[in-house]
C-alpha cells in the first residue's frame, strides 16, 4: 500500500482511534463555531472556525479558564448560560436580538471592523470519567439580520408616508405620539435627559380669519419648514401637534440646553418678519414655546411630559406672546417615582 | 385526575413564583428595565381543557416554546402565548419600532430564548428545592392552535396538563401567559410524591 502525500493512513489506526479523528475533522471542517468547556471551565476545544473568526490559536486557549480570557462574558448571560449547563445540566439558547454579539468574532479577523451577529447555544454534555462539561456552539446569523433590517427599513419607508402631516410634511400627530414613547423609553433605557417642546402661533386665528386659510396654509408651511431646518439633529423630530401647533422632540437635551434652543427657534420665527396685521403691537407672526425635560433618575410617562409643556405653553401665552417658558417635569402631579 | 392538598398546591404555586422571579432578574438584566413576573395561580387539567383555557375561538393562534425535561420525572414544558401577545412581549423587550405583522426570525429566535428563560428557572427551581437531577432539551418554537402546540408532545388527549397562569409586566404593560407541563401518570405521582418529601424536609427542620 502506498501512502500519498500527507494524508494520514487510517487504515492502520485501531477503530477507536479512527472515529476520533473522524470526529476531529468533522468539528475541523463545521461551519459554526464550536467550545467546549470542562467541569471548571477551562477550554478543552476551540474548533477551526473558531479560530478562524476569532483570530486566535486554539494552541493558545486550551487549559485557560474560559472567564479569565472573557472577563467580560461572567456578568452577561453568557456566563449564566454556562453556569446552569454545568451545574443544573440544562442548555440556553441566546437569541442574537436579546444577546448583541457577546464574542469578540469578526467575518474576516484580521481586518476585525464590525462584530459578526451571533446566534448562541450552550449545551451540557455528559464526557465518559469526567464531571460534566459544556458544548458552546456559534451560528453566524449576520445574513439574516441583514436582510431583516433591509425588510424593516423598506417597511418603514412606505409607513413614514402615512406618518407625515399633509400640509407641512412634517411629521404627523400618529408619528408624534410613536417616537414619544420610543424616545422616552430609550432615554430610560440609556439614562439620558429628554426635552419636548411645544410651539405655538401666536394670534393664529386672527391670521386665518383676516388673510383667508390659503395664506394661513402658507404660513404653516413656512414656520413648519423654518422649525424643521432648525432641528437637524439625528434623534429630533418635529412633528404637527394639531392646527398651529408643533411639537418637537430632543433626545440627549438637558433643559438648560433645550432653553437655549426654544430661544433660537423663538427668534428666528420672529425674524421671519411674516406680516400680521392683527396681532397686537408686534404686526408680526411670533410663537410662544413650553419647554418640559425629563431629567434621569425621575423618568415621567409621555402624558405628564406633555402636561408639563403644555402648562408651560399656557405661561408662556400669558406671559405675553413671543414668549419661552420651562416646566420641570418635577411639578408634574402625575410623576412617576423611579423604580 | 389527582388531587393536591391545599398545602401542597401553594407549596408548588410558591415554588414556580420563585422560578418565574429568577427568570424576571434575568430578563431584567438583558434588557435594562424591570420586568416582573408571577404566578398568581395553577391548575390541573386534561390536555383539550388546557386548549380550551388558552383560547376563547378555535382558530385563534397561539405561540408556544417547548422544551423537554427527564430524569427524576419526565415532561414536556411549553410556554404560551396569544400571538399578538407575544408580538407583543418580543418587541418590549426589543425596543423595536419597526413592527412587523409576524415575528420574524430573529424575533423568533428572541422568543424562543424568552421561554428558554422562564422554563429553565422554573423547572430549574423544581429541581433545585426537590433535590433532583434533570436534563433539559435546547428550546423549540411552535405556532398554531392551542389544540395543534398542545398535539405536538405526542401525548394522548386525556394527558393531564399542569397548567401556570403567568403575569409578565414590563413598562406598564401586563401581559399574561401561560406555562403548561405535560405529565404522564407516573410523572404525575412523582411530582406529588416529591412535594411531600421537600414538605416533609421543611417541617423536619422547624
Amino acid at each position: 500500500m502506498t501512502e500519498t502525500g500527507n494524508m494520514t493512513d487510517t487504515s492502520s489506526m485501531r477503530p477507536d482511534a479512527q472515529r476520533l479523528s473522524l470526529l476531529e475533522s468533522v468539528l475541523s471542517a463545521a461551519n459554526l463555531g464550536a467550545i467546549v468547556l470542562d467541569s471548571e471551565r477551562r477550554i478543552v476545544l476551540w474548533n477551526r472556525w473558531m479560530e478562524c473568526h476569532s483570530g486566535c490559536p486554539a494552541s493558545a486557549l486550551l487549559g485557560t479558564d474560559f472567564f479569565t480570557l472573557f472577563p467580560d462574558l461572567l456578568q452577561q448571560r453568557v456566563g449564566s448560560a454556562i453556569g446552569q449547563a454545568l451545574r443544573d445540566n440544562f442548555p440556553s439558547l441566546l437569541s442574537q436580538t436579546l444577546n448583541k454579539a457577546p464574542f469578540a468574532l469578526y467575518a474576516n479577523a484580521a481586518l476585525r471592523g464590525e462584530r459578526m451577529q451571533q446566534a448562541v447555544a450552550i449545551t451540557p454534555i455528559d464526557v465518559a470519567g469526567a464531571a460534566r462539561h459544556c458544548l458552546i456552539q456559534i451560528n453566524d446569523v449576520s445574513n439574516a439580520v441583514g436582510r431583516e433590517k433591509l425588510l424593516r427599513d423598506q417597511t418603514l419607508v412606505l409607513r413614514t408616508e402615512t406618518f407625515l402631516d399633509g400640509l407641512t410634511g412634517v411629521a404627523n400627530r400618529r408619528h408624534f405620539d410613536m417616537a414619544m414613547e420610543k424616545e422616552l423609553r430609550r432615554a430610560k433605557r440609556v439614562g439620558s435627559a429628554l426635552s419636548l417642546l411645544m410651539i405655538d402661533i401666536d394670534s393664529f386665528k386672527p391670521y386665518n380669519d383676516h388673510y383667508g386659510h390659503q395664506q394661513g396654509d402658507a404660513c404653516l408651511i413656512e414656520v413648519a419648514a423654518t422649525l424643521a431646518a432648525m432641528l437637524q439633529r439625528p434623534g429630533d423630530l418635529l412633528a404637527r401637534y394639531g392646527g398651529e401647533e408643533f411639537a418637537a422632540i430632543l433626545p440627549e437635551t438637558d433643559a438648560a440646553h433645550a432653553l437655549q434652543l426654544a430661544e433660537a427657534i423663538r427668534a428666528r420665527i420672529d425674524a421671519l418678519n411674516i406680516h400680521h396685521a392683527h396681532a397686537g403691537a408686534i404686526q408680526h407672526i411670533t410663537v410662544c414655546i413650553g419647554i418640559a425635560t425629563q431629567n434621569i433618575p425621575h423618568p415621567v410617562d409621555s402624558g405628564a411630559l406633555i402636561g408639563a409643556a403644555d402648562r408651560a405653553l399656557y405661561l408662556a401665552k400669558h406671559a405675553g406672546r413671543n414668549c419661552v417658558m420651562a416646566q420641570g417635569p418635577d411639578e408634574a402631579q402625575s410623576r412617576i417615582a423611579a423604580a | 385526575m389527582i388531587t393536591l392538598t391545599e398545602i401542597e398546591h401553594d407549596a408548588l404555586v410558591e415554588i414556580f413564583n420563585i422560578g418565574v422571579g429568577h427568570a424576571a432578574a434575568s430578563m431584567s438584566a438583558i434588557v435594562n428595565e424591570e420586568v416582573r413576573m408571577s404566578v398568581p395561580s395553577i391548575s390541573f387539567l386534561n390536555r383539550a381543557g388546557a386548549a380550551k383555557l388558552l383560547s376563547n375561538k378555535d382558530d385563534e393562534r397561539i405561540c408556544g416554546v417547548s422544551q423537554h425535561y427527564e430524569g427524576a420525572f419526565n415532561t414536556e414544558a411549553m410556554l404560551m402565548f396569544p400571538e399578538n401577545k407575544s408580538l407583543e412581549i418580543v418587541r418590549l423587550m426589543v425596543g423595536e419600532s419597526v413592527p412587523l405583522k409576524e415575528l420574524t426570525e430573529m424575533e423568533q429566535e428572541a422568543m424562543s430564548e424568552i421561554g428558554n428563560i422562564i422554563l429553565n428557572s422554573c423547572v430549574g427551581t423544581l429541581a433545585n428545592i426537590f433535590q433532583l437531577e434533570l436534563r433539559g432539551s435546547l428550546p423549540l418554537y411552535h405556532v398554531g392552535t392551542s389544540a395543534e402546540i398542545l398535539r405536538a408532545s405526542g401525548s394522548a388527549d386525556d394527558t393531564t396538563v399542569l397548567m401556570l397562569h403567568i403575569d409578565f409586566i414590563l413598562e406598564k404593560h401586563q401581559i399574561r401567559g401561560y406555562v403548561a407541563f405535560i405529565l404522564d401518570l407516573t410523572s404525575l405521582h412523582d411530582l406529588k410524591h416529591q412535594i411531600n418529601c421537600y414538605l416533609l424536609r421543611l417541617t423536619g427542620s422547624t
